[in-house]
């Protein structure tokens, strides 16, 4: 179960994030904030060795105390960060990366919908539910 | 990476712990020599003390060769701080021990000197347990020359062997070592080298003291390696790190494995200190000998140690350059103790490189250097060793440009759980941000940054310091993509930021500069929120922050002007745009009456199309765009107005004062606005000012104070606005103030562009009145009226016009020019014009006289009447057409036509007053006139310009009826050089109305009644018509002139003037336009014949009449003279006789009562001008009774039939009035 879930669009502006408890959303944001240092030196060095064949998902950021970080970012240079309590060890990789993929066509949806302007911070309801459903686990 | 046994492992902390981590390690350090240098005593100048320290630092590698002629490369690191403590460590990392001591001091007096002497002294006995050598530099006052100390006295254990193995001559004593000592000395118990300066002295062997110095202390430490070598193995005792003294009571020390603990320590002490004497190789086969020992033994503390030693010689080897790299430190926030040294180590060593056995590769140092840290955080008390050793490893990462692998050291310092100071704790951040940046995290460097500000005044800290965590707090910017420059932040091409953490650290920044007492910065900071994050902002916030901006700016009002810190940054302005909002801007052209206008325009020629609906749109898209350059004028001097909505967004009332525009190029003079805007409804406001100057005038924006903070709203900052909006100001021009003499009008009616009437004047007159209105002008400006037109613009015909509306262009341009505040009067004549002839016909139409009026043509002979009396108002009609067949050519159909309407006419028309009822004409209702009255004016350098204002005057005249001539005819009259005109007049007005008809003759008629009046008329005169009997060949246009040539006359001459009594007002009444027929034309000119009609042979006078008997015979002779200046042709000259019954029917059969003894006609071929022909006959009446001699004379229009039709060839004429001639019995 992920405690809090961002997109992040190319330019690195957040189009979308949540988190489980709304009190902490400050904190998330520039956790989250400042793992894109992170995915942007991955993309970076990643380009340089495989070319276009690349895997989506970033795997572990980096981890804090309480939290670990994951990534993802899609072939737009849309990126999806996934935030879980370290304390949760019943999460595998695999969890986290189906979790991602989820997130992802979900967001892809949302995307399509023709009153969605690509690049604006996502702000549907249904697109928050689901959201919210996929990082609660169930 | 870190190990979770470190709790079990670890003691608890009584151990004397290393609390002072240095963060600015690098791994090289570890060959280094460390040496303190300290500034002493408070005469010296910190700036002073930091610049020798620069130049000190510059020694920061030296090249020593040892007494096996080998060069050593002796690397120095100096510090400014050292705690005691770490010297604790020296024996498990040697290159923690304080090697050297540099103390500086300043002083005046012997006093302060001892002082210095005394510090330096105590601070050798501080650090004495590891200290080799020190020297103390003395800075004298300015006449104090320079002397070395006698005693030199380097430290004890050393000082043998150094001294002697010093290869470099010491050069500072000599030539001063035979001046005499001056007042000061030092005092005896001072022990140390001293190296006396002059302040101002550039100091030039300082470098060389240092070489001296530092190779005094590789002797000792060359000696000390030496020493350490050459113990036996296996007696060496057990090196112990600070905290773990106690773990070892009661060990078996003799135990194999502790042998191999004590050797392995050992041979790792012994790397540290090759590695310090600059022997790279040798060291790492000791480091490498030591893993392999303290690995077997489970030793991991010191495992790492010699792991660490080993990737530190490795780095060097491979990466001698790595340097401090000094733009690290641009922030001047740093604490001082930061060592601002660059690391030269420049030694070329590519060749060696591959040779040296056991150095690690590349990607084994961070490997080893990971493992090492792993072995570290076993321990709890390691912990500075271990966050030490991270930022190490990190800065190798760094070189070796592994990003990810420096990121993933340096997350691992954050988890090092230490004890330590807050001002340490910052520090790791700051270090920890720098580190981050050079990697290019510039994220996670912010999110340090952050914490590290919020360290600074978090409520651990005892010390709270809000400039430092303000200026933390502004570095941090960048990483979270703010800039200071609300332009650069508003001109965005997408939000990149995240705005939630933008609006926390800008709150933050707001309150550390509150809090640091800056509250100007405070104001600034918080207008930046709230300009910059207003779309991100909820009402709330909006509101809350509106507040808090309020009660800010209490203190320190906000300015747009930059604001420089003491550090140096600027803070650009920040301006409120978006408090209020302006949803409108626009510039208003001057009121119409004041609008600039050009003297002289002209036509452009627009091709032969002068107006075309069709635009051509779709073509021409770009000019629908609005244009930044108004296409009208301001005037300089004029008060201009640009209006603007404003919306205020915030939930209570705002007063937004001194609102102002904000112009470039002319001197423009705006006046402050003040206003107050209710919450969220649109307020248009009026910005006035006033330009200077004349010139291209640019309006930028506005600007306004409003919570406190004065703003600078730029258009072109703002968006849906163009850039700016330009105007072109003309010189300045004179302004008037125009009062008339009569009321105001109630209402204008819409007539052509009344934009520019300033007043109005209204009027009712009787048609034929005429009143005057006077005008007055004054000049209300400073600038003298030097030019004034004056134009009536109406949609009445020119000449009505003109005789409506008069004024006197001379007498006004006479009180030219008109000075400021001058007076001149304008007197308008207004006179009401109306035709009085009865309206509603055509000025073409023949309108009288049709009918009754011939004295029996011959055509007519059945059905002439009684003659003359007016019958046009009997048949309108048909007068109409019968007119234009008038004359010679009427056909058959018209005149049936005529016979039974005449036959009506004579009925009605018997009185010669007849009930007004019936004449009174459809068009009796008044009308009204509306005339604009253009008054352009002009003066000063406007005029000159070009330029002109127009004001207009709208003047309303109410035309009412007074009296109307509802029918006209002539008569001839007694004389033949007059003739009666007989007007039908009616008074149209309720009053009774007195009517001068002549100079002598006066008649009264009620109201709405009409009379018929006869005024005697001269007749036309030939003289005014000899043109047109010169010319026979104009044809029509000479029908037309004739006619108006006797209209004119007639109209010259009436003079009809009337009274109403019970108003007093008189008028006078014009006939002009009088419409004749050819018949009344007859009557009206004169005759170019002089007739002159002899009866019995007397001359026959007019009016008389001739009496005799039946069977009388009368010799009539008729002479005739040609008073025309051209000859008359093919006349006939006829004598004709008929009776009258008075009941509109002649008799012309009178065969069987006259005969005519003779001929009755007589036809004249020619008629020279002034020549006389006559006729004679005689005439028998063979019954009494009445009869008429008709006697006329014709041109004949059988002989001339290619003669014009109307012109007075095919005319007749007559002798008027018929003779009578009674026939008795």
């Amino acid at each position: 179960m992920a405690v809090c879930a961002a997109i992040i669009g190319k330019d690195n502006s957040p189009k979308y994030f949540t988190c489980l408890n709304p009190d902490e959303e400050l904190g998330f944001q520039y956790k989250v904030l400042s793992s894109l240092d992170v995915i942007e030196e991955k993309l970076n060095s990643g380009n340089k060795s495989v070319s276009d064949t690349r895997e989506l998902y970033l795997g572990m950021l980096y981890s804090l105390e309480k939290h670990k970080i994951y990534g993802y970012v899609s072939n737009t240079k849309i990126k999806f960060i996934i935030v879980i309590d370290s304390t949760n060890t019943s999460l595998r990789d695999n969890e986290i990366r189906s979790m991602f993929r989820k997130l992802h066509s979900i967001y892809a949806d949302n995307v399509c919908n023709p009153f969605y302007i690509p690049d604006e911070p996502i702000t549907s309801k249904s697109f928050d539910k689901s959201v919210k459903h996929i990082i609660s686990g169930i | 990476m870190r190990s979770s046994v470190s709790y079990i492992l670890s003691t608890t902390t009584s151990e004397p712990n290393m609390s002072h981590p240095d963060y600015e390690q690098f791994s090289h350090d570890h060959a280094a020599l460390l040496i303190l240098v300290k500034q002493i005593g408070s005469c010296l100048k910190t700036k002073t003390f930091n610049k020798f320290y620069e130049r000190i630092s510059k020694v920061n590698t030296v090249k020593i060769t040892d007494s096996t002629g080998q060069v050593r490369n002796i690397l120095i690191r100096y510090i400014k701080e050292h705690p005691v403590e770490n010297n604790d460590w020296g024996d498990f990392q040697t290159h923690r021990r304080l090697l050297g001591l540099i103390s500086l001091g300043r002083y005046d007096s012997q006093q302060e000197l001892n002082e210095i002497c005394r510090v330096h002294e105590s601070l050798k006995v501080k650090y004495t347990s590891t200290l080799f050598d020190s020297r103390c530099i003395l800075f004298g006052v300015n006449d104090e020359r320079e002397y070395p100390s006698d005693n030199s006295s380097p430290e004890e254990e050393s000082s043998s062997s150094s001294k002697l193995s010093v290869d470099e001559p010491v050069s500072e004593p000599k030539e001063s070592d035979s001046k005499p000592r001056d007042k000061f000395t030092t005092p005896t118990n001072f022990k140390a080298r001293a190296i006396f300066y002059n302040e101002a002295d550039p100091c030039t062997d300082l470098e060389n003291q240092l070489n001296e110095f530092i190779n005094s202390l590789f002797w000792v430490l060359e000696s000390k390696r030496l020493e350490r070598s050459r113990e036996k193995i296996e007696r060496v005792s057990l090196l112990l790190a600070p905290f773990e003294k106690k773990d070892f009571v009661g060990l078996d020390m003799d135990s194999r494995n502790n042998k191999k603990r004590c050797n392995g320590r050992m041979t790792k002490h012994l790397g540290d200190l090759y590695l310090q004497a600059g022997l790279l190789s040798e060291s790492l086969g000791y480091y490498h000998s030591a893993v392999e020992t303290l690995k077997s033994v489970n030793d991991w503390l010191w495992l790492g140690a010699a792991y660490e030693g080993l990737c530190a010689a490795s780095a060097l080897v491979w990466y001698p350059n790595i340097q401090r790299n000094v733009s690290l430190h641009r922030n001047a926030s740093l604490p001082e103790g930061s060592p601002k040294r660059s690391n030269s180590i420049s030694t070329p060593m590519e060749n060696t490189k591959r040779d040296i056995i056991n150095m690690l590769p590349p990607d084994e140092i961070s490997k080893r250097y990971r493992e090492a840290i792993i072995h570290y955080s076993k321990y709890q008390n390691a912990g500075i060793i271990e966050t030490e050793a991270s930022f190490k490893a990190a800065r190798i990462s760094v070189e070796q440009n592994h990003s990810l692998q420096a990121a993933s050291f340096l997350q691992n310092v954050v988890f090092i759980n230490l004890t330590l100071s807050e001002q340490e704790k910052i520090q790791r951040f700051e270090t920890l941000s720098d580190l981050y940046m050079e990697i290019g995290f510039i994220r996670k460097a912010a999110f340090c940054q952050r914490l590290a500000a919020t360290r600074h005044v978090s409520p651990q800290n005892p010390t709270p310091n809000w400039n430092k965590c303000y200026s933390l707090i502004l570095q941090s910017f960048p990483g979270h993509k703010i800039s200071l420059d609300p332009t650069e932040m508003s001109t965005i091409h997408s939000p990149c930021g995240w705005p939630s953490l933008q609006i926390q650290l800008l709150q933050e920044l707001v309150v550390a500069s509150k809090r640091m007492g800056h509250s100007a910065l405070a104001t600034r900071h918080m207008t930046f929120l709230l300009q910059t994050m207003w779309q991100h902002l909820s009402s709330s916030e909006q509101k809350e922050f509106a507040i808090q901006l309020q009660s800010l700016s209490s203190q320190c009002e906000g300015a747009p002007v930059p604001l420089v810190l003491d550090t140096g940054i600027v803070i650009p302005p920040a301006n409120l745009s978006n408090v209020p909002i302006c949803s409108g801007f626009n510039l208003r052209s001057l009121q119409p009456h004041l609008q600039p206008r050009k003297i002289e325009t002209f036509k452009r020629d627009l091709g032969p199309f002068l107006f075309t609906p069709i635009k051509f749109g779709t073509l021409e898209r770009s000019s629908s765009k609005p244009q930044s350059k108004m296409d009208f004028l301001w005037v300089e001097n004029d008060v201009c107005e640009v209006t603007l909505k404003l919306v205020n967004p915030l939930p209570f009332e705002l007063k937004v004062s001194n609102m102002r525009l904000l112009t470039s190029g002319v001197v423009f003079e705006s006046i402050p606005e003040t206003v107050v805007l209710p919450s969220d409804t649109p307020t248009s406001l009026t910005l006035n000012g006033t330009p200077k100057e004349s010139g291209e005038l640019e309006i930028q924006g506005y600007s306004t104070h409003t919570l406190g903070v004065k703003s600078n709203c730029r258009l072109r900052c703002m968006p849906n606005f163009l850039p700016c909006y330009s105007i072109e100001v003309i010189p300045v021009l004179p302004t008037m103030e125009i009062k008339t003499s009569l009321p105001q009008s109630a209402t204008f009616s819409s007539f052509q562009n009344f934009e520019n009437v300033v007043t109005s004047a209204s009027i009712s007159l009787y048609n034929g009145e005429s009143t005057e209105c006077t005008i007055t002008l004054t000049n209300n400006s400073h600038v003298p009226i030097e030019m004034l037109e004056v134009s009536i613009q109406s949609v009445l015909e020119l000449s009505l016009q003109d005789q409506i509306f008069k004024w006197s262009q001379e007498n006004l341009e006479s009180q030219l020019p008109l000075m400021p505040n001058g007076t001149a009067s304008l007197t308008l004549y207004l006179y009401s014009a109306a035709n009085f002839l009865a309206a509603g016909y055509g000025p073409n139409e023949l309108s009288s006289g049709v009918f009754g009026s011939s004295h029996g043509s011959s055509l007519m002979s059945m059905s002439a009447g009684p003659s003359s009396l007016p019958s046009r108002l009997n048949s309108p009609i048909y007068s109409a057409m019968g007119s234009s067949f008038h004359g010679t050519r009427r056909n058959e159909l018209n005149s049936s036509f005529r016979s039974s309407n005449s036959g009506q006419s004579s009925m009605t028309t018997t009185g010669y007053r007849s009930p007004g009822a019936l004449i009174l004409p459809q068009h009796a209702a008044s009308t009204v006139v509306e005339g604009q009255l253009q008054l352009r004016y002009s003066g000063g350098a406007g005029l000159r310009a070009g330029y002109c204002r127009s004001s207009s005057i709208f003047i309303t005249l109410e035309m009412l009826p007074s009296l109307q001539v509802t029918n006209w005819d002539v008569l001839p009259a007694e004389t033949s050089s007059q003739f009666y005109l007989v007007l039908d007049i009616a008074n149209m007005t309720s009053q009774e109305m007195e009517l001068y008809y002549t100079p002598t003759k006066h008649m009264l008629i009620e109201g709405h009644e009409s009379c018929r009046v006869p005024v005697p008329v001269n007749r036309c005169p030939l003289s005014k018509l000899t043109k047109l009997y010169m010319d026979q060949n104009s044809g029509m246009n000479n029908r037309l002139d004739l006619d108006k040539i006797c209209s004119d006359h007639i109209a010259n001459l009436v003079d009809l003037r009337w009274q109403l009594l019970s108003l007093n007002t008189r008028g006078k009444a014009t006939l002009k336009g009088i419409t004749l027929t050819p018949n009344m034309l007859d009557i009206v000119r004169m005759s170019p014949l002089n007739w002159e009609v002899s009866v019995n042979g007397d001359f026959l006078k007019p009016q008389e009449e001739i009496n005799c008997d039946a069977g009388d015979c009368l010799s009539v002779r008729i002479s005739i003279c040609n008073s025309l200046e051209k000859p008359l042709q093919h006349l006939i000259l006829s004598i004709q006789f008929y009776q009258d019954h008075r009941n509109g029917t002649h008799n012309y059969r009178l065969e069987t009562r006259v005969v005519i003894i003779g001929c009755a006609k007589k036809i004249l071929p020619v008629l020279e001008p002034q020549s006389k022909a006559w006729h004679a006959c005689n005439v028998l009446f063979l019954t009494p009774g009445q009869y008429k001699m008709d006697i006329q004379c014709s041109t004949s229009d059988a002989l001339s039939t290619n003669q014009p039709i109307l012109g007075p060839c095919g005319h007749s004429w007559r002798y008027i009035p018929a003779v009578d001639v009674n026939v008795h019995i």
